[in-house]
């Protein structure tokens, strides 16, 4: 059986998984996103602790994916739940460091023109720092979306969703029918995948960077 | 009659901006970037801060919309200790040109300029016309730039917006940091005069900042000259600190020409002409031009006097002279 064939014989639970992988992935970054803002906002008048927390967040990342589910599993048991709390933790990391350097690299004369008008430090974020730092940001979470969905794989080692299954399956029984069509098959699939987010994050871009940006 | 004879109450009220022995040390500095200063700017006075770079013009501005935080001293404006009222609501009825202009550039030039009306609660409306009327006044067509985004103009047309947007909720106060420092000499001059001309309609009090001793004589009420060590070599109107320079480091910094500079100050009117009109004919000018100006007028009418309407003539001699007699008598006193 060829390859193609494989594939549109089993289109069906291919799209199933690949549906998954994606709503692993976005969840995950989801999280990830709101912890992120919430750390890197609520840290700036305590430049310590966000030293140590993007630090700490940093260290995670060199954690091998496989130990780091295999840890959890203790704790969270199998499935949905560790997969996602892997990849959350994951993606924290360029999401915080984008998110910090970019607020703190927002022009201080716009920040001090928006303060000598009478905008408390509340609409300062809201008006002026956050918009002027979202696409620096917005990087931050595409890197942290094209990183996790390739993690996201590793996750069925855990039992957890996704396309994994299919590399995991496949490559256990090697040699037999179709093993080898089966984990290419995922591989290929999250390939798309990750094109698929990066194009949509392409277009998030378009859409949400302030237009006197770019002009 | 009850006449109350308390000196100072008078005066107390017309007082806009008190600076009352102000200084500032910055963290680690070893020394103070402003000295203490004490200045009381009245209601509708026109102050220049002017001194060389790094002479804390910047810093004492700042420190009025309490940017800075003094290190010594106490600010008062309106009558209320500056440091004791919410920051927020001080600064919004203070105009603040920052020296960096500072627009803010996700947002058009009419959301930038309309900012602080909005901050302030106005309606829709009221801003689009009130937009409207400060491109004007500022020399920016409104409909075309209206809906641009700061890259989009030139560091002298961000400049002008800058200045829009600080007279934007009409506030009392103006504290303006070189606005006009990334413009060209023709259109500063043009800048200037229009400045000049607004605040003689709306009287404001304006703290203005600029290293250039031209434009601070040209526009102050009175001028505050520092030094590089930040001390307050002078404070006096233009006339006279051209006239008495305190010490050697103001009359170096004012530069040559003293008594011809003078001159772009004094009125026609000011000097004593000769009545009988009609006896000489010469060009007509009124009383409150320029003896420079007018100097300018005759010369190139190639004529050697003028006529002050309702005064009587002066000759070229006269002008040049009458000066020269003023400067005199102020040596002399
Ligand atoms: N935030 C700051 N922290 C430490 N030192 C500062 C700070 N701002 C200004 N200074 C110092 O204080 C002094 C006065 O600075 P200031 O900006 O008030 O000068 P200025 O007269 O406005 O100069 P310029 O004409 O160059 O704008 C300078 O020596 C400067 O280095
Ligand atoms: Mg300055």
């Amino acid at each position: 059986m060829s390859f193609f064939d494989y594939v549109s014989a089993n289109s069906e639970i291919i799209g199933f998984l690949l549906l998954q992988h994606l709503q692993v992935v976005l969840l995950a970054v989801g999280f990830a996103t709101a912890i992120s803002l919430g750390v890197a906002i609520g840290t700036e008048r305590l430049p310590r602790v966000r030293a140590a927390l993007l630090a700490t967040s940093g260290t995670i990342l060199t954690i091998p994916s496989f130990a780091l589910f295999g840890l959890l599993i203790p704790v969270f048991g199998l499935g949905v739940a560790p997969t996602v709390l892997a990849l959350t933790v994951y993606a924290i990391f360029p999401i915080l460091r984008n998110t910090v350097t970019a607020l703190e690299t927002v022009d201080g004369a716009v920040i001090d023109a928006a303060t000598g008008m009478g905008m408390g430090s509340g609409r300062r974020l809201r008006i002026v720092r956050l918009p002027l730092a979202w696409p620096v940001i917005l990087n931050g979470i595409r890197v942290a979306t094209i990183m996790v969905v390739a993690i996201a794989a590793i996750g069925a080692a855990v039992r957890g969703p996704g396309l994994g299954e299919l590399i995991f399956r496949g490559l256990s029984r090697i040699g037999g029918a179709n093993a080898l069509n089966e984990a290419l098959s995922g591989v290929v699939a999250i390939v798309v995948v990750a094109l698929l987010l990066d194009v949509l994050f392409l277009l998030i871009g378009k859409l949400t960077t302030p237009r006197g940006l770019h002009v | 009659m009850s006449e109350q004879s308390t000196p100072g109450t008078g005066t107390r009220s017309d007082v806009m901006i008190s600076l009352r022995d102000v200084s500032k040390r910055y963290s680690g500095a070893d020394a103070e970037a402003v000295r203490p200063l004490s200045i009381d700017i009245e209601r509708g006075e026109f102050l220049v801060l002017v001194g060389p770079s790094g002479c804390g013009k910047t810093t004492t501005l700042r420190m009025i919309n309490r940017l800075v935080e003094p290190s010594g001293g106490e600010i008062w404006v309106d009558g209320k200790n500056a440091t004791r009222v919410d920051a927020d609501e001080l600064r919004r009825h203070i105009g603040y040109v920052i020296q960096q202009v500072g627009l803010l550039p996700h947002m058009t030039i009419g959301e930038n300029v309309g900012l602080v009306p909005k901050l302030l609660g106005w309606g829709k409306d009221r801003i689009r016309q009130r937009v409207t009327e400060l491109l004007d006044l500022v020399g920016l067509d409104p409909d075309t730039y209206r809906s641009r985004y700061p890259k989009q103009l030139s560091g002298g047309q961000q400049q002008r917006v800058g200045v829009a947007r600080a007279l934007a909720a009409d506030p009392p106060v103006m504290l303006m940091d070189e606005p006009f420092g990334a413009i060209d000499p023709i259109t500063r001059g043009h800048l200037q005069d229009e400045f000049l001309k607004l605040q003689a309609r709306i009287r404001k009090t304006i703290v203005f900042v600029t290293h250039d001793i031209d434009e601070a004589l040209r526009l102050g009420d009175r001028i505050a000259i520092f030094d590089e060590n930040a001390r307050l070599a002078q404070l006096a109107t233009p006339l006279e600190i051209l006239t008495n320079p305190a010490d050697d480091f103001v009359r170096s910094f004012i530069g040559d020409g003293a008594a011809l500079r003078r001159l772009a100050l004094l009125r026609v009117g000011d000097l004593p002409a000769v009545p009988g009109v009609g006896i000489r004919d010469g060009v007509e000018v009124e009383p409150d031009e320029t003896v420079s100006a007018v100097l300018e007028k005759v010369l190139a009418a190639g004529s050697d006097s003028a006529v002050v309407r309702g005064r009587g003539s002066l000759t070229v001699q006269d002008m040049l002279l009458a000066t020269a007699v003023r400067d005199e008598s102020a040596v002399a006193t």
